[in-house]
């Protein structure tokens, strides 16, 4: 894991809108400028997962390969049960594959300790789920800054970092109210800055815009969009919604816990986005 | 770059050596101040549950410290009262029932003076006599003794600036005396010369074979006893030695110098054929009494603290359902089980400090209160009443011990739950 913490740089000052607002300060990671894009960074090979309800052992992942590399918008998508988010959650270091192994920049998350993956998932994932969940005593600003307190950083420091991230995702007026306050596409730009807040190199949403209005969603969206691609963060994404497959630069269906197809051609992607 | 790399190829590499982990260093977790205030905020955020809970434990700690400090106050009181004109390292020592084996001679007081750790050895000696001011004339008890004799006894006496010397020919005589002797003001009585006549016995001098009354000696009062309710008369021991042969005293103090050799001397007196008693029986006695009714106190304290301690559980667990959606994400975002035990746990100890912290000055206040209002009310009635609430530091320090041991009691066992749920679950739980 010396990949997770690395030196850092500021942004680069040109397709960045936001640049202006953000000043020198907000940092993120350089090593994009270093790496080719066809790197893979997650490995996912051969993942099973089984749950034992009762005396019934249900299968729900049957042997799932798949290569994200560097900078690559992947969305998951399948009916309901075919193990989407069971997958993003073994992805993630919250749920143990039954068997099988999930390899970040090449290290094997599952051979490591609980607190390892906490780590993990503080310094390199951010975390988008589908409903966003809130410290309800702490106000927008401050359930901002929480990865940077879980990583030990001062309050003013991680608040700082966090009144720069909310105005990336143009939510500042709003930092200093209750999260509940706020509607739900506000929240899921919320949850948005708390994922960026400590620069991670990966995103990880769960369904994001799953109770969020249209407008809401494709704002969400957009916005993601332009993370992914100004800055090359891989994003790795479950849906059911088959008009964001626009969005995506590479579409993984599932049915019934196997990879039934993944497309990564641009035309073929298009394709399935006129259809929906 | 990752510290280590790992094909996929490579089937053997759980049993590899790893290099030793980092994150122990690097994942530092969520500083305490920060797990504090999180904390605090939950508190304000539920703001009458944590009032209630904090009052009850506010209570419970205001009932103890109110009854405890009236406890201590008025053992303090009573030992202060006790000790005022008893000073502890006195031991009083007399021979009893058996004058005829042991007296006070100056033989024995040698002795006595010889014992280790004994500083001071004082004595009196009491017998009948007359006392006769021009035509009045009264039965009084004369007592022959010396000056710190009187000054152990705290005898109040006035006159000729306070002094009763042991080598003058001169008395202090109690104000029931005086007027008896006819003085309406007892002080009238100072400088005035009287006539004393006085029974000896072999009890007292043992150059004396029969009962004899020696008459008509005289003598100069140098000083009033006040505040008596009997006549009596002090002259100087050696007076009574020189001029009629008194040589034993019946009755003794005996001042030690190390408290330590207390209970050794007071034992050695008794060895000797001494009857002893002191002050610090009474102490003891007293102590035992309030140490009992303390007990009673500690027990009615527990039962009560038991009260607001389920109180506490029931906040906590209920703060931990309503919480767990938070945990589940804090523990998602990265957050240590560790820390999120500590939160609990400071929370508890929060609303254990403040609670406890409210209770010990309100059970304090309180009982002043009460204590100040009475004075005030005796004040009305004529009659002194002094302050009787008192807290000794000790008390203070187990009072803040037992709040901050409560709150880690309290908060461990939400806090492991909420420690060991696990993310997904508290993410999907509803």
């Amino acid at each position: 894991m010396a990949e997770i913490i690395k030196e850092e740089k500021t942004i680069p000052d040109d397709n960045f809108r936001k640049n202006a607002i953000l000043g020198d300060n907000v940092k993120f990671s350089s090593d994009f400028d270093h790496h080719s894009k066809g790197e893979i960074v997650v490995s996912i090979k051969n993942i099973h997962k089984e749950f034992v309800l009762g005396t019934n052992v249900v299968t729900i992942l049957k042997g799932i390969d798949v290569d994200i590399k560097r900078g690559e918008f992947v969305m998951l998508m399948g009916p309901s049960g075919c193990g989407k988010s069971t997958l993003l959650h073994i992805v993630y270091g919250l749920e143990p594959p039954s068997e099988g192994s999930i390899y970040v920049e090449e290290e094997s998350i599952w051979d490591h300790s609980k607190n390892w993956r906490a780590f993990f998932r503080n310094q390199y994932i951010g975390f988008i789920p589908q409903q966003a969940f809130w410290i309800k005593s702490l106000s927008v600003i401050e359930n901002v800054a929480i990865p940077g307190f879980v990583a030990g950083r001062g309050y003013k420091e991680s608040i700082e970092r966090a009144s720069k991230t909310l105005e990336v995702v143009g939510m500042k007026d709003w930092a200093h109210y209750r999260p509940f306050d706020l509607s739900g596409g506000q929240q899921q730009k919320v949850a948005f800055a708390r994922a960026l807040l400590l620069n991670p190199k990966f995103i990880i949403a769960d369904e994001p815009t799953g109770n969020l209005d249209q407008k809401s969603g494709i704002q969400l969206m957009d916005l993601i969009k332009e993370f992914n691609e100004s800055f090359k963060i891989t994003v790795l994404m479950v849906t059911h919604n088959p008009e964001q497959v626009g969005y995506a630069s590479r579409i993984v269906k599932m049915v019934d816990g196997k990879v039934q197809s993944d497309l990564t051609d641009r035309a073929e992607i298009e394709t399935m986005k006129n259809e929906a | 770059m990752a510290d280590r790399v790992v094909h996929s190829e490579d089937t053997n590499y759980i049993t590899e050596k790893r290099p030793k982990e980092t994150w122990r260093e690097r994942h530092t977790g969520i500083s305490l101040a920060m797990i504090f205030y999180i904390s605090w905020k939950n508190l304000k955020v539920n703001r009458m549950r944590s009032v209630l809970t904090i009052g009850g434990v506010a209570l419970g700690i205001g009932i103890i410290t109110f009854l405890l400090s009236i406890g201590f106050g008025m053992q303090r009181m009573i030992v202060s009262e006790v000790t005022k004109d008893n000073p502890i390292n006195v031991i009083d020592v007399s021979n009893g029932n058996l004058d005829s084996i042991i007296s006070l001679n100056q033989e024995t007081v040698d002795k006595v003076k010889n014992i280790e750790g004994v500083q001071k050895v004082e004595r009196r000696v009491n017998t009948g006599g007359k006392i006769i001011l021009g035509e009045s004339q009264t039965d009084v008890i004369i007592y022959g003794t010396s000056a710190d004799y009187l000054n152990m006894l705290k005898v109040n006496y006035q006159g000729n600036g306070g002094k009763f010397s042991d080598s003058e020919n001169n008395a202090v005589i109690s104000d029931r005396l005086a007027n008896l002797l006819g003085f309406t003001n007892p002080y009238e009585a100072i400088g005035k010369k009287i006539v004393y006549n006085i029974a000896l016995s072999r009890d007292v001098s043992s150059k004396i074979n029969e009962e004899k009354l020696a008459e008509n000696n005289e003598t100069t009062i140098s000083g009033i006893a006040m505040n008596t309710d009997s006549a009596y008369i002090y002259l100087p021991f050696k007076l009574l030695e020189d001029n009629f042969g008194v040589d034993s005293a019946q009755e003794g103090k005996v001042v030690v110098g190390d408290m330590e050799k207390f209970d050794k001397i007071k034992q050695q007196l008794e060895q000797t054929g001494f009857v002893t008693s002191s002050i610090n029986e009474l102490i003891v006695g007293i102590n035992s009494f309030f140490d009992t009714v303390r007990i009673f106190l500690i027990v009615f304290g527990v039962i009560i603290m038991s009260i607001s301690v389920m109180g506490m559980l029931n906040t906590l667990s209920v703060s931990l359902l309503q919480r767990t959606k938070e945990i589940g994400i804090l523990k998602a975002l990265g957050t240590k089980r560790m820390d999120v035990f500590k939160m609990f746990v400071l929370e508890s100890i929060i609303i254990s400090l403040v609670g406890g912290f409210l209770g010990f000055f309100g059970g304090y206040g309180f009982a002043l209160l009460l204590n100040k209002g009475l004075i005030i009310l005796g004040h009305r009635m004529n009659t002194e009443l002094s302050y009787f609430v008192y807290v000794p530091a000790g008390f203070v320090m187990a009072i803040a011990g037992f709040v901050m041991f409560l709150g880690i009691i309290t908060g461990i066992m939400p806090a492991f739950r909420a420690s060991k749920i696990h993310a997904l679950e508290a993410l999907r739980y509803e």
